[in-house]
């Protein structure tokens, strides 16, 4: 297949009408298509997706409403008509394909999408294909389950990523989103008849032994696991279907919130700030009063250097005093020495008789004393008097509060300050909030979050149905394994049934399995060959598929690579991707909207040179943070068809022009 | 021959002005009682070597000493740190008192009384 041009008439910010012409040289099939944020990239591949398949997908893969779908600027003009149309060739035939939504004559100002009237209109070579005719048409060379991987959208990277993460609610959905893209439900569809044959024919076969002598325990048992399964059976398709419509529910909310996320966050620091300013009052409030309370201490500390002065003072007394009185304690021992040699004969220790000459001496020292002593007076009155008021100095110089009350300001001042920046702060995201209903997006997040917890218990129960349905066919297996060794039971019809039915269910259920693992290779063959030529690191040996179909990096010692850079989980990505479109698919188109954001120059370069090798045409719609028109493009230069850029009119009006060919 | 002991008051004030002041401090927030401001204010006084004249007429009597100073450990720091001659303590304690709260009020002109900066004044003073 290959796409010839598309036409875009008042679609999203394109207004009037705009074509373009892809390439059709099959040696130069990249066409690029610079655009920035918001001008409309996006809004080209949601042109080829809706011409396609009737539908225009949002963030989260939400279906856009059609009146949202048309050029604001022209609807206010009154061009109410809006149209698609695209020119490809598959097959050997000119296909040309048209949509165009129009306002009903009655709807003065479409709101719904029931406001407008779309037809479609396929031509094959020419002549008009029949309505009915036209979808399975399209489907054969661009399916619209396949369409993910070749109408792709860069945000959907991330959800390929998911699919490591074993047991992750997305890994699941992607999973059966792949499963449905590579046929398998063909076959579960097959199974889930086989096994409503059964049924019926295990019922019959109930009815028709029932009054078969000696088989009335076993058709009894057969009829009653035969209720039980069709009653969890009921159970979990009403379980299935409330889960979808929960999901379906939860979808809208997250996207609502998400809108409001930055509100809601504002709200959450506003709610905290308010909450701290109460806190910083309080703490400033206990502070104050015990500051308040210090302070009928703090005279002390107001006196203390004055009285540790005072004290030092008063010390250097004291001692001054006793040193006197020591001094005199001192001379008077000597004194009653002197006296008492001067009142002995003779020495008390020999009791030779004294000379006379030192008995003069004696008494001269003695004389001396006697003078210095009467010339010492000891002030004992101001001891006392020093010493009492040491002590009252004392009791004065006990620890004080000065520290503490030091400690309250410096702290009193910072909380001043952080008080300020969030009286600021507060009133800033006042203005950030106004308008906005918290309280609303408060709820939003309840009912979301309380939506979370009931599709927790409603797949819980699923599982438990699940396990029960398993138990009742086991049982019917057994009774129905029991009845066809009986001679009185093989005889009926309604038995051979069963054993018909029994067996193509498990026909159905293996080949189930063996097409999975067939897929699964296919893919993990197909994933790898795309890996090795976009990877740089060539020491990786290949991808490695698992049961989600996510892969893991296989390295050359045949191990797998577990830290992975968030590049590596991009070219991981874009290589299933690559696998699963040329599984689900021959070669055709691929349109690609911001694939390369998180990649390095040589990645690029390495998809670049990749991709146009495996499809017809490649389509890239970039932005300049992705590609550098003037240096990043030379590796593929002359592969590039046909380039545009998408440029502003006005914020609801972008227009497309040619930049080179 | 011992000197007759000096008679100490039982009633303490201050000058009405100081006096109003001494309430406007209360009222203000800076302390908790009037007293403890009466009690920081001759501390203040003592501190800064202030050797203060009698307060202006005219006065108010506004505590008992037994309020203020209920261990006249005020009494004594005031004897250890003043010459006060034939001047009764407690009539020290008014003049000092006057002085101080007036350097209150002055210091409480910029809204709040920055008692840590007066706490540190006071050691630097003193050379600690």
């Amino acid at each position: 297949m290959k796409l010839i041009s598309l036409s875009v008439e008042n679609f999203m910010p394109f207004k009037g009408e705009t074509t373009l012409s892809f390439p059709q040289d099959p040696t130069r099939n990249v066409m690029v298509v610079f655009g920035e944020n918001m001008r409309g990239k996006t809004s080209l591949l949601n042109a080829l997706r809706w011409v396609f398949y009737g539908k225009a997908l949002g963030r989260h893969l939400r279906e856009l409403p059609l009146h949202e779908m048309h050029n604001k600027e022209a609807a206010l003009e009154g061009s109410w008509t809006m149209e698609v149309r695209v020119q490809f060739e598959a097959d050997g035939h000119q296909y040309d394909l048209r949509r165009r939504a129009t306002k009903r004559h009655l709807v003065a100002q479409p709101s719904r999408p029931e406001d407008f009237e779309v037809t479609v209109g396929l031509q094959k070579d020419g002549m008009a294909v029949s309505g009915h005719i036209v979808e399975p048409e399209i489907n054969r060379f661009a399916p619209q389950q396949v369409s993910r991987f070749f109408l792709f959208d860069g945000e959907l990277l991330q959800e390929y990523e998911t699919l490591l993460i074993e047991g992750s609610e997305q890994g699941k959905r992607i999973k059966e989103a792949i499963e449905q893209v590579l046929g398998v439900p063909t076959l579960i569809h097959g199974r889930d008849e086989a096994a409503t044959l059964l049924r019926g024919a295990q019922k019959q076969q109930t009815k028709d032994l029932a009054h078969v002598a000696g088989l009335e325990n076993q058709t009894q048992r057969q009829g009653s696991w035969q209720t039980k399964l069709e009653s969890y059976e009921t159970d979990i398709q009403a379980l299935k279907t409330r889960l979808e419509k929960i999901k379906v529910d939860r979808a809208a909310l997250d996207d609502d919130l998400e809108k409001v996320d930055a509100v809601h966050q504002a709200k959450i620091r506003f709610d905290f700030l308010t909450n701290r300013r109460k806190e910083i009052a309080g703490l400033q409030k206990s502070q104050g009063d015990e500051r308040l309370t210090l302070l009928r201490d703090a005279w002390r500390d107001l006196l203390q250097p004055k009285l540790a002065v005072r004290q030092t003072f008063l010390y250097a007394e004291q001692s001054k005093i006793t040193s006197r009185m020591d001094e005199r304690s001192k001379l008077e021992a000597k004194a009653a020495d002197l006296k008492r040699f001067l009142d002995t004969a003779s020495c008390p220790t020999c009791g030779q008789a004294m000379q006379e000459e030192k008995r003069a001496k004696a008494g001269t020292d003695l004389g001396e004393i006697e003078v210095a002593l009467k010339a010492m007076s000891v002030d004992h009155r101001g001891l006392t008097r020093v010493s009492a008021e040491i002590q009252e100095l004392g009791r004065l110089l006990r620890p004080g509060v000065g520290p503490r009350i030091g400690a309250i300001d410096i702290e009193s001042r910072k909380l001043g300050v952080e008080l300020t920046k969030i009286e600021n702060e507060i009133e800033a995201i006042s203005k950030q909030i106004k308008g906005y209903d918290t309280a609303e997006i408060a709820r939003k997040r309840s009912l979301r979050d309380g939506t979370l917890r009931e599709e927790g218990q409603i797949e819980r129960n699923i599982a438990a149905d699940q396990k029960s349905i398993d138990e009742a066919k086991k049982e019917l297996a057994i009774i129905a394994k029991a009845l066809q060794n009986l001679p009185q039971a093989r005889a009926s019809r309604s038995t051979a049934m069963v054993q018909i039915c029994t067996s193509l269910e498990r026909v159905f259920s293996e080949s189930i399995e063996r097409l999975r693992g067939d897929l699964r290779r296919h893919v993990e063959e197909r994933a790898t060959e795309a890996f090795k030529r976009l990877t740089t690191q060539k020491a990786y040996a290949g991808l490695e598929i698992n049961q989600n179909y996510g892969l893991n990096i296989i390295d050359e010692r045949g191990g797998r690579v577990t830290v992975r850079s968030a590049g590596a989980e991009q070219i991981v990505a874009l290589s299933l991707i690559d696998g699963l479109a040329r599984t689900g698919r021959a070669a055709g188109p691929v349109v690609m909207d911001t694939p390369f954001g998180r990649l390095d120059l040589r990645h690029r370069d390495n998809i670049l040179r990749y991709l146009p090798t495996t499809t017809s045409q490649l389509v890239l719609l970039v932005h300049d943070g992705e590609i550098r028109r003037e240096t990043d493009l030379a590796p593929i230069a002359e592969r590039i068809g046909a380039s545009y850029e998408i440029k502003e009119v006005n914020p609801r009006h972008s227009k497309i022009v040619k930049v080179m060919s | 021959m011992s000197a007759t002991p000096i008679a100490e008051p039982t009633m303490i004030g201050l000058s009405e002005k100081s006096h109003a002041i001494l309430k406007r401090l209360k009222e203000d927030g800076h302390f908790a009682e009037m007293a403890d401001a009466y009690r920081f204010g001759i501390a203040l006084a003592l501190a800064n070597g202030v050797i203060p004249g009698e307060p202006p007429p005219p006065r108010t009597t506004i505590f008992s000493v037994a309020t203020v100073d209920p261990d006249r450990e005020i009494g004594n720091a005031i004897r250890a740190l003043m010459e006060t001659g034939d001047v009764p303590i407690y009539r020290w304690v008014e003049r000092l008192a006057e002085w101080g709260v007036t350097e209150l009020a002055r210091r409480a002109q910029g809204g709040e009384i920055d008692f840590g900066t007066i706490l540190k004044e006071s050691e630097k003073l003193h050379g600690v």
